[in-house]
């Protein structure tokens, strides 16, 4: 290869990243900084970085320097994995590998060459040297300092924050100028703005360290109820033991200048001379004296006002002070909304993942694979909403050949339905000498499962049918679900039928009556769902079950093979939504006789 | 990199960025190339030096024992803090003559 061809490629996942190099140095060296810079990004700090840097040049050097002429075609591979608790570094040489000495020690003073090794010992927690025919793998883990232990979503929100952080404090020190005092102040709170911090604690040392600088002495700090309905007092300075003043409606008949102030968004002194209103509430903290309260806003929402006093009434705020008060507030507004951000973001996180572990729930009680029932041919299918619910079905084989359908739709979202949901499937399933009773089947499940619904408030609806195949004919039963829709060879329209009785979990003792209906060949059967007939169209009608049975005489008619059937069907489905999301699940299985 | 020599005697090396495996020997020689006869002392001026590994270290050793063969001392001025420490975990500040 020629030297000058030295080349790297990277490639990088969440918490690892891989690097290529060619086999000559100054490839190798341009890998480490790759890996250096992808450190950095991570908020390893400086001391950490350049003791990785200098651990991977000195391993990566002596994988260059020591290769062979068939290794020197290989790339040196650096593979660095990011943990919690410490960064583990793999790299891949093509040497004829030696033994780490037990025992690394500096070479004499003045040699020149011998220090690699130590300076890689020196450097990590740990090393291991993995010797392979062909290549030798080099493992190394250093611990992490404890404050870096932050997930990668917290660490772009850091980086995000520290963004908005450095653009508020260039606003306020040019604002700021000359003020020394507050600069440090500043420069310690924006240290901060990153970290989760408490807002009323965060809020009570900016707040004191404002009053101190302005001179002020006493201050009230309220926020904007999340409605927007009230002004809620977070603190009031310097007697915490006072009890906090009452909130106050921000639109109420009080003479209050906290409203005033929120409503014009202007700030509003009071003195002697304009006293605060005889029933504003800040008389009961600035009884005399002057002040000024000044509404903030973030994104032209109102988040708050802050109130400082002073108790001699003639001596006002300078103009110099009243800057402070805003610039020391404005940025405490930006903090109550990044904290308020981080809750909010925290919680659709959390909702979420619990959505994905409904989604696995449900996705797992689905049979992998549907038993034949010749002459019978089964199709059936599931598809979830957004929101995940508790639909499911279950094709289980049942003694002769004959197989038992169930399709269920338990009422709530999230986790609790599809758990429940797997606890239904289980208790049916250890039923199979009721199989062919789907009535005494469903009144047997509603004893086992009534105490744990009603504890909690849940039901669930259900179709359960035996399809007997020597027979030719379906017995069913319903727990308060969807009627079944049976379409016979040679009808123009389906019918529904089957008696229902109470859905699973509202009544411990419900009897469920079991109808058998004869399914001669060519005749076609659609469990399904709630979610089918209450398909929205764009003008927001539903589809309903009589537009569903024209469906299914019309699916019938057109094809008899089942899969084509049920695609079928779910594209007319979709078509008439007009291919809106879901917002129910859709579950249905399509039985026919094809014989 | 830049070497230039003042009142025959001593000789100051500025500009170095990396002292690496890649560029060791080649700055080793370079400098010792450009070292006037008189010279008894090499100063290096570290501040702008950003990295420095054992190779590096070996060619620093060198030419220590260059000038030291004719009664010179080489001196290494201001390293980075992390230069340093790279000194210092292997020792050698018992051998380089370091100022801050």
């Amino acid at each position: 290869m020629n030297p000058d061809a030295a080349s790297v490629a990277r490639c990088e996942n969440r918490i690892s990243l891989r690097v290529e190099a060619a086999c000559e140095l100054p490839a190798v060296r341009r890998a480490t900084l790759m890996v250096r810079d992808w450190l950095a990004e991570r908020g390893m700090p400086e001391a950490d970085l350049g003791a990785w840097e200098l651990a991977l040049v000195e391993a990566a050097n002596n994988a260059v320097k020591y290769t062979s002429p068939e290794g020197r075609r290989l790339p040196v591979v650096i593979e660095i994995f990011l943990g919690e608790q410490d960064v583990e570094a793999q790299l891949t040489d093509h040497t004829a590998g030696f033994d780490w000495p037990d025992k690394v020690e500096l070479p004499d003073l003045e040699s020149e060459r011998g220090r690699g090794l130590f300076l890689i010992k020196s450097l990590t927690d740990s090393v291991v040297y993995l010797r392979h025919p062909g290549h030798n793998v080099l493992l190394l883990r250093r611990a992490r300092p404890a404050a870096v232990t932050a997930t990668e979503p917290a660490v772009a929100q850091l980086q995000r924050r520290l963004a908005e952080a450095e653009s508020a404090l260039t606003d306020m020190t040019s604002e700021l100028g000359s003020s020394y005092e507050s600069l440090v102040a500043m420069f310690r709170y924006s240290s901060e703005l990153g970290a989760h911090t408490d807002v009323r604690d965060f809020s009570r040392r900016l707040l004191r360290d404002l009053m101190q600088i302005a001179e002020a002495d006493c201050a009230v700090l309220r926020l904007a109820s999340p409605d927007g309905k009230n002004l809620e007092t977070l603190l009031v300075l310097p007697d915490e033991q006072r009890p906090l003043l009452p909130a106050i409606a921000l639109v109420g008949k009080i003479n209050s200048v906290e409203i005033g102030a929120a409503h014009s968004r202007e700030d509003i002194w009071f003195d002697a001379k304009e006293p605060l209103a005889a029933d504003d509430p800040l008389r009961a903290v600035m009884p005399a004296g002057n002040g000024v309260c000044h509404a903030f806003l973030v994104a032209d929402q109102l988040v708050g006002t802050a109130t400082l006093g002073r108790l001699a009434a003639d001596r006002p705020f300078t103009a110099a002070q009243v800057n402070l008060l805003h610039t020391f507030i404005d940025f405490l507004a930006i903090q109550i909304v990044n904290a308020r951000l981080l809750d909010e973001r925290t919680a659709t996180h959390v909702t979420r993942r619990e959505l994905e572990i409904a989604a696995n729930i449900q996705h797992s009680l689905l049979p992998g694979k549907i038993p034949n029932c010749p002459p019978f041919a089964l199709s059936a299918t599931c598809q979830s909403a957004l929101q995940v619910g508790g639909d499911f079905y279950d094709v289980i084989p049942a003694a002769d050949g004959a197989v038992l359908l169930v399709i269920a739709d338990v009422m709530g979202k999230g986790v609790p339905a599809a758990l429940f949901a797997a606890v239904l499937r289980s208790t049916l399933r250890s039923m199979p000498q009721l199989f062919s009773q789907p009535g005494e089947l469903l009144a047997a499940a509603n004893r086992t499962l009534f105490p744990d619904l009603s504890r909690v408030d849940m039901f669930a609806t259900a179709q359960v049918v035996y399809l007997d195949p020597h027979r030719l004919e379906m017995v069913s039963a319903s727990a308060g679900h969807c009627p079944l829709l049976v379409w016979q060879p040679g009808e123009t329209e389906a019918s529904a039928f089957g008696q229902s009785g109470f859905p699973l979990g509202v009544e411990a003792q419900a009897k469920y009556p079991q109808t058998a209906t004869p399914l001669p060949p060519g005749a076609a059967v659609l469990l399904y769902t709630d979610g089918l007939s209450e398909t929205r169209n764009a003008a927001g009608e539903l589809l309903g079950e009589k537009n569903l049975l024209g469906l299914l005489a019309h699916t019938a008619a057109r094809t008899s093979d089942t899969e084509a059937g049920k695609h079928f069907l779910l594209q007319r489905l979709a078509d008439y939504r007009d291919h809106a999301p879901l917002t129910d699940d859709q579950t249905l299985i399509l039985i026919r006789n094809l014989a | 990199m830049n070497i230039q020599s003042k009142a025959g005697q001593t000789a100051v090396v500025t500009g170095l960025e990396e002292l690496v495996a890649s560029n060791a020997a080649q700055v080793r020689d370079e400098i010792r190339a450009a070292l006037p006869a008189s010279c008894l002392c090499l100063d290096i001026d570290m501040s702008t030096l950003t990295f420095l590994d054992s190779s590096g270290l070996g060619a620093l050793i060198s030419l220590h024992k260059t000038l030291r063969a004719r009664n010179g001392t080489l001196r290494l001025l201001k390293p980075a803090p992390n230069v340093r420490q790279v000194l210092e975990l292997t020792r050698l500040q018992r051998v380089f003559e370091i100022t801050s």
